[in-house]
């Protein structure tokens, strides 16, 4: 499974980097039509950067030190043969930050929340993240419960039925993942991908508003004559 | 004999004659059948008469068919005549035919031969046209193209195929060179020196159409043209500089603008809700500007990027990282007036100091984002002018603090009987503490921390000296001894703390020294070891037995009850370890001197007698009894 995933990621990144090669692909300077904005929450140690760093690049950074603040990673992913590109904040867990970690909630699409599965203390805290969550986003930011570590299954101290019953009680989208083994770490972030677009094209989520988290990039702008005339020549060439 | 041989020969001749006529066969002789037939037909009686006249009939008959004959042969040569006559004058006409043909012929000689060379002439002109126009085709612009470059109209909008154009101008300039090197030189300089122009012109208008769009950029949207266009100007670094300026002109109003509306307006329908909503909130008002300012950048920095995307002919980091800067210095003074007021404004010394730090913190990502330009020196600014208030404010506070309400002067309140540091102490360390453990989010802070320290412990350190001015030596050590050790005991567990640590035990040291030095006098004083000492000291050999005696029972109880004999504020002393330290160097004093004098007493030539009675502990054992 995790093999073809790897195929299927390798692919992926071929297909952008063609992408991106092609000449006629240069009509469109960007790449992506969406920018979401996430943000990754949690107690400290819980593996946020980890996660982030398997998501961004595909790989487990051990012996990954303690973030300072916060830090800023991408990744542009595919939604609905739509390209989006994942601006990620990831937050500091440590206390000392907690005051220049909650600036950064304002105006994220989607809100990561990470917990540890092998420690129970860092799943007791969910309900203060989730009450800062709540507090500090748009009632349509897509929060995503993250139990990560899934691989330490022996020293496990929160089960996933637990877990999920906290995720639906307080309607969030949950999965197991470790940024060890990549397991489901690809899987949270599409989804969360996925959540967000979907509140887009129910009109939830307002795309005007300039701080939705959500930045729309019209891969063909047609506010300007010179374009649509570009078009034009581009169809000529095509006779 | 002739007449013989006539005879015979007519003889023979007549037979010869005979034998032929008998021998012709006239039934199968055709002529004499024809002839008989044509006698049949005018021979018609046998008579004499007719045979008579058989001669001349026949005769006769040949005449007339001579006559029409003749007759016949006469038309026939009268045809024959006209049509000779009629030949003759064709072969007349044909002649004259020829002969004027031969005229016209030496006449359009000439004129062939004119033809014949125009003709050789049109094509080889033709071949020259094919080259000419394959040339110009080749280094000339055509009529379109040339539209294209230069616009069909003023303002006209920059479309693809000018850039097809332009390529095409460049790769014109270059082949002028093989043109040059086949020997046109003329031809070649006049083509490049058009092409430069061509290019020249065309740049610039380019440059004026980016230009325009960058300065227009509403929603900043950077379409594929900008981005060729950019690759175009990069070889002209003037009007490319020029390019970034317009384009961080407009951006930076555009990110002041979306400034103001987050500090004001929030997002859409105040979620999330405007920063200056949590004005009152300095930490949180503060961390949300800064916050949103650091997620701006990544977005700005990105744009421009792609600006720059097809610029590969020189570093542009450089460039892009003054545009960034430039872009980034707009939202420079509504921050710098907000943050300000807020420093100005806010009383407490704890958010002062969380707020400097909070500022710092943001001077150390901002300076990793955006190098150089206002902003950066903007918050260099803020981050020290926090510093100076925040401090100005903790020297205040700790001022208010050592202030006694009634009096004017710096002093604490009196030292109490127990001897214990007053509670304005605890209280400014109890500050002291709490601002140390305000979480600081950036590493190294060491020269904050001491200057924190020294804020608070400086002025306390001589307050508490001066209000111990007037006690008793004994009181004022142990009173400064308990205060030090408050001291070094609350700040010990603090980072980069040693240097003041280090200076506090050194003062408490020499408290130490002084009590152990009082505290010994007073041992010496009650055992009655003045006397002896003295005696010790001055070389006498004798030692009157009595105050041995008195030395010994006074010992003897000391021994007893050690404690007794120690002096009263010892007791008050805060540190067990402290006070431990005193008694045992004040004891070690008695031990060295009951060391001496027993020395002298054992000492035979001393003279004493029974020493073991006079002294019946051995040092040890009294060094053992008193350090147990």
């Amino acid at each position: 499974m995790s093999k073809i995933r790897g195929i299927a990621n390798k692919l992926h990144e071929r297909i952008d980097c063609l992408i991106e090669k092609c000449p006629n692909m240069t009509a469109a300077p960007y790449n992506y039509n969406y920018i979401f904005k996430y943000i990754i929450i949690g107690d400290m140690g819980v593996g946020k950067s980890c996660l982030l760093h398997q998501f961004t690049e595909k790989k487990f950074m051990a012996n990954c030190p303690h973030t300072i603040g916060v830090e800023f990673g991408t990744r542009i992913i595919e939604v609905d043969d739509k390209k989006i590109k994942l601006q990620i904040w990831d937050t500091a867990g440590q206390e000392r930050f907690r005051a220049v970690t909650r600036s950064y909630y304002r105006g994220a699409a989607g809100a990561l929340m990470v917990y540890d599965i092998t420690r129970r203390s860092t799943y007791n805290h969910l309900s203060s993240w989730l009450t800062d969550t709540r507090n500090l986003t748009n009632p349509s930011t897509v929060i995503f419960l993250i139990g990560n570590k899934s691989d330490l299954e022996s020293t496990r101290e929160v089960t996933y039925e637990e877990a999920k019953e906290f995720a639906d009680e307080n309607g969030l989208m949950f999965l197991e993942a470790s940024a060890m083994t990549g397991q489901n770490v690809e899987e949270a972030f599409l989804e969360t991908a996925r959540k967000i677009y979907q509140n887009i094209q129910e009109g939830r989520l307002d795309l005007n508003a300039s701080e939705s988290g959500v930045q729309h990039r019209p891969s063909q702008p047609t506010r300007t004559s010179l374009s649509s005339e570009a078009a034009n020549v581009k169809d000529q060439c095509s006779c | 004999m002739s007449a013989t041989q006539d005879k015979k020969e007519d003889q023979d001749r007549i037979q010869r004659r005979v034998n032929k006529i008998l021998e012709a066969r006239l039934e199968s002789d055709k002529d004499t059948l024809d002839a008989l037939n044509g006698l049949s037909s005018f021979f018609n009686e046998n008579t004499l008469q007719n045979r008579r006249n058989l001669r001349s009939q026949i005769e006769h008959r040949s005449v007339g068919i001579n006559e029409n004959f003749l007759k016949a042969f006469r038309e026939v040569k009268l045809s024959l005549d006209a049509v000779c006559t009629e030949l003759d004058t064709m072969a007349t006409s044909v002649q004259t035919m020829k002969s004027d043909l031969e005229t016209s012929k030496a006449l359009t000689k000439d004129l062939i031969e004119q033809t014949n060379t125009m003709q050789q002439e049109r094509d080889r002109l033709e071949v020259h046209q094919q080259i000419a126009q394959a040339f110009l085709a080749r280094f000339q612009l055509t009529v379109p193209e040339h539209q294209l470059l230069y616009g069909s109209a003023k303002d006209a909008p920059i479309v693809a195929d000018f850039f097809r154009v332009l390529d095409r101008v460049q790769s014109i300039h270059s082949d002028c060179r093989l043109l040059m090197q086949c020997g046109y030189q003329t031809a070649a300089l006049d083509i490049m020196e058009e092409m430069t122009l061509h290019q020249e012109g065309a740049l610039e208008r380019l440059y004026r159409w980016t230009q325009n769009h960058c300065r227009n950029l509403e929603n900043n949207e950077i379409g594929p043209l900008i981005v060729e266009a950019m690759r175009r100007l990069q070889d002209r670094p003037v009007l490319f500089k020029y390019v970034i300026d317009e384009y961080a002109i407009a951006r930076r109003a555009v990110l002041v603008r979306l400034f103001i509306e987050a500090l004001t307006e929030g997002g859409h329908g105040g979620n999330p809700k405007p920063i200056e909503m949590h004005a009152h909130d300095p930490k949180r008002y503060i961390g949300d500007m800064f916050a949103w300012l650091h997620q701006s950048i990544p977005y700005e920095k990105e744009n421009l990027t792609l600006l720059f995307k097809k610029c590969d002919k020189q570093d542009i980091s450089d460039q892009l990282q003054a545009a960034l800067g430039y872009i980034a210095d707009g939202v420079q003074h509504p921050l710098k007036v907000r943050v300000e007021t807020i420093l100005n404004s806010e009383k407490d010394t704890i958010v002062l100091f969380t707020l400097s730090n909070l500022l710092r913190f943001y001077q150390q990502i901002m300076k990793q984002v955006v190098q150089g330009g206002s902003l950066e020196e903007c918050l260099v600014d803020l981050q020290k002018s926090s510093e100076q208030i925040y401090l100005h404010s903790l020297a205040t506070q700790v001022r208010s603090v050592l202030q006694r309400p009634s009096g004017s002067s710096m002093a604490l309140e009196p030292p109490q009987r127990d001897l214990v540091p007053p509670p304005s102490v605890s209280r400014l360390l109890n500050m002291l503490k709490e601002i140390l453990s305000v979480a600081t989010m950036v590493d190294g802070r060491q020269a904050d921390i001491t200057k924190i320290v020294s804020c608070v412990i400086d002025p306390l350190l001589q307050s508490v000296q001066e209000s111990a001015a007037h006690l008793p030596t004994v009181d004022m050590g142990v009173y400064l001894l308990n205060c030090l050790y408050h001291m070094q005991s609350t700040l010990a567990v603090y980072e980069y703390m040693d240097e003041r640590v280090e200076r506090l035990q050194g003062q408490s040291d020499a408290q130490l020294d002084t009590l152990t030095s009082e505290q010994a006098s007073s041992l010496v004083a009650n055992l009655n070891l003045g006397p002896i000492y003295t005696i010790l000291q001055s070389n006498q050999s004798k030692i009157e037995t009595n105050l041995l005696k008195i030395f010994t029972s006074k010992l003897d109880a000391f021994l007893e009850l050690p404690d007794v004999l120690l002096l009263p504020q010892v007791q008050l002393i805060m540190s067990s370890s402290h006070r431990a330290t005193v008694q045992k160097r004040a004891f070690n004093v008695i031990v060295a001197i009951y060391k001496q004098i027993y020395e002298r007493v054992h000492d035979p030539a001393n003279g004493f007698e029974q020493p073991d009675q006079l002294l019946h502990k051995t040092p040890d054992q009294v060094a053992h009894i008193l350090t147990a």
